[in-house]
């Protein structure tokens, strides 16, 4: 665990407009999967709920030699927590620390004040050693939670791509396969 | 890095996957690819796997869940990070006041550390005993219905022995009485 994780920069300032909107926005989603949700699962109240690693879907694209941009697509409904999250790229020596985009703003009765993404969140993470060709891993730890109510544990999803030569096209986006429906997935 | 991350005690988590792995010869509950909503499908059966285990509680004592046997026994899975685990608490703790006196037992596993459970369970009051579980609990969760391994996930076991109801998101205040209600 030599890699460098990348820490959370200065919180941001809320969105309200923005925020208020989003929340209608979610919960008429929710309240839509709620109802479109199979019917045992309604029967017995209980929400129809993503797979983690589809709920919040991973993926990585080499912008250039030096260029690492990591994405998340969180699907309408969940968020991931903004200081739970920690991207980092194996070779460790490759990266340098880089910063988290600023959250949404809530307010938690327990740890004060939180920040949340929602929608698409991409990250560039810049390296520091160009190799072109080389193999990089990125590995991103998120937790997140469903307006429908649950909270998933933290999950760890990893993604290994070539990065392009100088001057070459952009690397193809990658995406972090499902996690394998195994006893301990 | 999150804590929660951090290396656990493995070993204690041995005496259920024992017993996971029972279920999985059996084919009771794991095929491959799973997917759809199963989450019902403990309902019935035997809750040895949740006796077998013994956890922690927030000083260090381990605690075997089968002490608990013989009671109308509220399973719940959480973590101070679960935002909805935290909205249903205070109903176990009222629950818990007026009906144990009549065997209902609440017991919470958290997801979590222990100075982050007790210091929630100070906040909150909390009158039923808050055991500390890692990853290993999610996969006991698993083995008992929880098939995205999310919280809260409770489970309510009656005198028996036996699974009544499992759930997946929070415990509706009315719904937990009905259920607790016809067990007790």
């Amino acid at each position: 665990m030599d890699s460098h994780p990348f820490s959370a920069g200065s919180p941001a300032r809320p969105r309200r407009a923005d925020l208020a909107g989003r929340g209608r926005a979610v919960c008429f989603a929710a309240l839509a999967a709620l109802l479109g949700a199979s019917a045992p699962a309604a029967a017995q109240g209980q929400p129809k709920l993503l797979e983690p690693e589809r709920a919040f879907a991973f993926s990585a694209q080499a912008l250039d030699e030096k260029t690492i941009e990591a994405r998340f697509a969180i699907a309408d409904g969940y968020y991931l927590y903004r200081d739970k999250l920690k991207f980092s790229v194996e070779p460790p020596a490759l990266a340098t620390a880089g910063a988290l985009p600023p959250g949404k703003v809530k307010d938690d009765e327990f740890f004060g004040r939180v920040e949340t993404y929602r929608g698409r969140l991409a990250v560039r993470l810049s390296l520091d050693k160009i190799d072109p060709g080389r193999k990089v891993t990125v590995r991103a730890v998120s937790q997140g939670c469903a307006d429908a109510g649950v909270c998933y544990p933290p999950q760890v999803q990893s993604i290994t791509l070539a990065l392009p030569a100088p001057g070459a096209a952009p690397g193809v986006p990658v995406e972090a396969s499902p996690a394998r429906k195994s006893w301990f997935n | 890095m999150l804590p929660i991350l951090s290396t656990r005690p493995w070993l204690r988590w041995s005496a259920f996957a024992a017993v996971a792995a029972a279920f999985l010869a059996g084919g009771l509950y794991f095929g491959s690819g799973m997917q759809g909503n199963r989450d019902g499908e403990a309902r019935g059966r035997d809750a040895a796997a949740l006796f077998g285990v013994a956890l922690p509680d927030t000083s260090g004592r381990e605690q075997p869940l089968s002490q608990w046997k013989g009671k109308v026994l509220v399973v719940n899975f959480w973590a101070t990070w679960c935002t909805p685990c935290r909205d249903e608490m205070p109903e176990f703790v009222k629950a818990q006041t007026e009906l144990g006196g009549r065997g209902l037992q609440f017991v919470g596993i958290a997801i979590d550390q222990a100075d982050k459970v007790q210091a929630f369970a100070t906040e909150l009051g909390l009158n039923y005993p808050a055991l500390i579980g890692g990853f290993g609990a999610v996969e006991l969760s698993k083995t008992m219905g929880n098939r995205l391994g999310a919280l809260p996930f409770t489970i309510i076991v009656d005198r028996s022995g036996h699974i009544a109801h499992t759930q997946l998101g929070p415990l509706r205040a009315d719904q937990l009485r009905s259920i607790v209600g016809q067990l007790l």
